[in-house]
């Protein structure tokens, strides 16, 4: 079945100064992928990131998501797409509700208040909801994070380590309940993270960037088969992981 | 008390202001803008002895409030998603730029009006000062107020984004560089030469100026109400215009993405 490409990266280039953050990458998300966005430390994958949600002007190159030219459409396509990062939390003086619904207006999440109360169910937070975000713990957080990501059911949902720091009970529970959600709704995701683990557990499609530049891109199993050897049987993307950095 | 980690953090400041000149404004350029004023004020209250003084002091405090808390409050909402960690989550949302400083127009907007009614009625009930008495005319000041007040809060905003939030402590003083020429105790005859020229330039000038010649003679001074909307007017459009700008700059830079 010829699936829809959902997100189309062409030639992205992005300097800063004489640094080159991302050097003439293209690559495209077919709907329903779950794609791991793989590289070292100031590889550009957050740079690839914030230029794919308009934060960040590429200095050339074009990016379409849903067949819409990311430039003249931004806000009409990110109502279908949605963010997260361990790094950004949400305001720290609002409790979880206000903060949901804040998101929910933001998006403009048609019955905000349903769509609230059935992800905290999901992600089982319904007790905590007049709790202050300050008071929760860092795995409650990463939660609330997944809730506002996931409000407006987003075609494209963009999660930039997001589990960051997590223990691995955290992480095995919010990658459970993500592929889930993501299996229900058909969402593309693209994913980043330096838990090898966390990318073998949830990626069906893998692009390795490293110096701005894609290195090498495939299945897990297909990677650690290009990277490391052919006969191999098993994913293993850590030490796939090492060998690319390396070179 | 533990005075060795007390003093480690008096040295982080210390620090901390070597690489952030704009904190000396905190220490020394406010005293000194404050004292120019007053300066000025105790000159003027030399020259006059007349029974409206006090209703132009009044007066004067209370539309002096509406743009500093509107200039200040734009900034600092700002910095609010900033220092809570939220500014990319919002960025990254629908919205655009353009409506995010609308919302914290309105924001400011809608506090200026709880803050100025809770003043006419302490003014009224406790020195019995009717501003009211400016009449319609009152409305036209406050709004040729807020919208330079909304133009300085834009022109903060643009350079938080340029400069970061370490640009921050200037939310709160910026108003200030404009007071002691912005006549709101005096009128703009009594600053020296060099100093009237730069009131004529400020609408708030011209609406302080307005505000005294309608309390002194119950008519609405017509000609500094045209003024100062003229030159809100340029105003308004020169801070739009640089926040466009900066806004173009650091989305191309990644200055955005790192105003955490």
């Amino acid at each position: 079945m010829n699936k829809k490409t959902v997100l189309e990266v062409k030639n992205l280039v992005k300097k800063f100064d004489d640094f080159v953050a991302i050097d003439d990458i293209s690559f495209s998300v077919k709907e329903g992928q779950i794609f791991g966005f793989l590289g070292p430390n100031g590889a550009g994958k957050s740079t690839t990131i914030y230029c794919i949600l308009g934060l960040i002007e590429p200095d050339e190159g074009e990016i379409q998501i849903f067949g819409k030219d990311l430039k003249s459409c931004r806000s009409e396509i990110m109502t279908q797409v949605n963010y997260a990062s361990a790094e950004f939390i949400l305001p720290w003086n609002l409790n979880i509700w206000e903060n949901l619904l804040v998101y929910a207006k933001l998006y403009e999440v048609p019955n905000g208040k349903n769509r609230i109360k059935e992800l905290l169910e999901v992600f089982e937070m319904s007790h905590l909801k007049g709790r202050i975000i300050r008071d929760l713990s860092t795995g409650q957080r990463v939660r609330i994070n997944l809730c506002k990501a996931l409000l407006n059911k987003p075609k494209l949902l963009l999660l930039d380590e997001p589990m960051a720091s997590m223990d691995p009970d955290v992480v095995d529970k919010g990658i459970k309940l993500l592929k889930q959600i993501q299996k229900e709704e058909n969402m593309t995701v693209l994913y980043t993270s330096h838990n090898m683990w966390e990318i073998e557990q949830i990626a069906n499609n893998i692009l390795f960037i490293n110096h701005g530049k894609i290195v090498a891109s495939g299945t897990p199993l297909e990677l650690t088969q290009q990277v490391l050897r052919l006969e191999a049987e098993e994913p293993n993307l850590r030490d796939v992981f090492i060998h690319l950095s390396r070179s | 008390m533990n005075l060795k980690r007390v003093s480690a953090i008096i040295l982080r400041h210390f620090f901390l202001t070597m690489h952030q000149l704009e904190r000396f404004f905190d220490v020394i350029v406010s005293p000194i803008l404050v004292l120019v004023l007053w300066g000025f004020l105790s000159k003027y209250v030399q020259n006059i002895q007349s029974s409206t003084l006090a209703s132009f002091l009044l007066g004067g405090m209370i539309l002096w409030v509406i743009f500093e808390k509107v200039s200040t409050d734009i900034g600092v909402n700002f910095m609010f998603e900033i220092w809570e960690r939220n500014i990319i989550n919002v960025l990254a949302s629908p919205i655009t730029f353009i409506e995010f400083i609308s919302a914290l127009l309105i924001i400011s907007l809608i506090k200026i009006l709880i803050a100025f009614t809770t003043m006419l009625l302490m003014a009224a009930i406790f020195y019995h000062f009717q501003i009211t008495a400016l009449g319609f005319g009152l409305v036209l000041l406050w709004i040729n107020l807020f919208i330079f007040a909304a133009s300085f809060g834009i022109f903060n905003v643009s350079l938080i984004l340029r400069y970061g939030h370490s640009i921050g402590p200037l939310t709160w003083i910026l108003p200030f560089f404009v007071q002691p020429f912005a006549a709101v105790f005096y009128p703009i005859s009594i600053l020296p030469p060099i100093f009237q020229k730069l009131a004529f330039i400020l609408p708030i000038s011209h609406v302080f100026e307005g505000m005294r010649y309608t309390l002194k003679t119950g008519q609405f001074d017509t000609a500094s109400f045209w003024i100062a909307t003229a030159l809100n007017v340029v105003y308004i459009f020169a801070s739009v215009g640089f926040f466009v700008y900066t806004f173009r700059k650091v989305l191309k830079s990644g200055r955005l993405v790192k105003l955490i």
